[in-house]
């Protein structure tokens, strides 16, 4: 399975960033591997339709489910349409805790 | 750090009244304003500005005069009619699509960015402020807003500051968005009116979308009693605590054509009590959090 977490930055050791359009990095954990690799979120700079380009990066890079602290109803959309599962509710800890937190619940 | 972001769905409801009344009861913060289409707050806070930055987002298409070989295809596809007839993009009005930039045949059509504004970190009597200001026909965008707060945040971990009051863009769109995500709490202010109880609903489904706790004012309660019952039990319904109702008093236009804060300005001293009151329920709220 491919997880991805917004985050502040590229590393598994920084910090989970609560907003999803907006957040600077998507970190991609592979739960099999554990292997991980770190994408530029380019909603980040977009003036608008943040949410939407972020999804887009999720698909591309074909995740299964997102950790992040909250989302927006377009973004809620564009995930549900893509087949993205969502975990909300996720913040002020690091990218690889809340990857094995919600291994954990599983 | 605790953020708390004023909205209200509708426009002109008293948002960055209450904002600025706020602002002037409460310690420990920053203020961030987030209205950047009319941003307004800084005309009641007067601020010291100690800092300014451009604020460049957008981009807007340039055309290379000397390679064009004036084939009129960007101007045919321009939805926007913002290519002259000799081929020069008015930035004014190009949205930034990039259509004509994909279409040009010889690829003589490159994007640039543009200064939108700019924003501002400042001293106010009631501590620090951050606050933008945007060009000429240039509108506000998420992007803004989260830049905004995040120097807010920055400022307030500078200076040890516990709390950070956002006045936040009307509406329900990208703005709002932006300002709302990841606040600890939300306070809503409508009006009695069809539009403002409209607004009100479509502004707390957002909040509940992005999992904000609101709390709603009534401003001018008392000019349409009917209007503010159904507010208080569309309010009831939704599990939505109603925190505080303003009656309408002239003595706040008084006080705003005078460029004052409402609290601050003598009148009767009626609204000031109300207003003192419902910010000692929000900030307990806020605490609680």
């Amino acid at each position: 399975m491919k997880i991805a977490v917004s985050a502040a930055g590229d590393l598994l050791d920084d910090q989970v960033d609560d907003r999803f359009g907006r957040c600077p990095f998507f970190v991609f954990v592979d739960s099999e591997t554990m292997t991980s690799e770190a994408v530029a979120n380019p909603g980040a700079e977009a003036m608008g339709g943040a949410a939407t380009r972020a999804a887009q990066v999720l698909a591309e890079n074909n995740a299964d489910v997102v950790l992040t602290g909250s989302v927006g109803p377009n973004a809620e959309r564009n995930l549900k349409a893509l087949g993205v599962e969502v975990v909300t509710d996720v913040s002020g800890t690091t990218v690889k805790e809340a990857v094995s937190n919600f291994l954990d619940k599983k | 750090m605790k953020e708390l972001v004023i909205v209200s769905g509708k426009g002109g409801t008293g948002k960055t009244t209450l904002t600025a009344s706020f602002a002037a009861l409460s310690y420990d913060k920053v203020m961030a304003d987030c209205d950047v289409d009319a941003a307004d707050l800084h005309l009641l806070l007067k601020p010291n500005i100690l800092k300014t930055e451009k604020f460049i987002s957008s981009q807007v298409a340039v055309i290379d005069q000397e390679s064009c070989l004036a084939c009129d295809i960007c101007r045919d596809v321009c939805r926007f009619d913002a290519i002259s007839e000799d081929y020069v993009v008015n930035p004014m009005d190009c949205e930034g699509c990039r259509l004509c930039e994909r279409m040009c045949p010889i690829e003589v059509i490159h994007m640039e960015k543009q200064e939108n504004g700019k924003w501002h970190i400042a001293d106010t009597e009631f501590g620090p402020m951050v606050f933008a200001q945007l060009g000429v026909a240039e509108e506000n965008s998420g992007q803004l807003v989260s830049l905004v707060r995040k120097e807010a945040q920055k400022l307030a971990k500078e200076k040890n500051l516990n709390y950070i009051i956002i006045d936040g863009p009307p509406g329900v769109g990208c703005p709002v968005n932006s300002a709302i995500t990841g606040a600890q709490l939300a306070i809503i202010v409508t009006e009695p009116t069809m539009s403002g109880i409209h607004d009100l609903k479509r502004i707390l489904e957002l909040t509940k979308q992005f999992r904000v706790p609101a709390l709603v004012v009534v401003n001018k309660f008392d000019l349409n009693l009917e209007n503010t019952r159904e507010i208080k039990s569309y309010c009831k319904k939704q599990q939505v605590e109603l925190i505080g109702e303003i009656p309408f008093d002239s003595s706040v236009i008084e006080a705003l054509k005078a460029g004052e804060i409402v609290v601050r300005f003598s009148g009767d001293g009626k609204i000031s009590e109300i207003v003192t009151d419902i910010w000692k329920r929000v900030f307990d709220r806020l605490q609680a959090i």
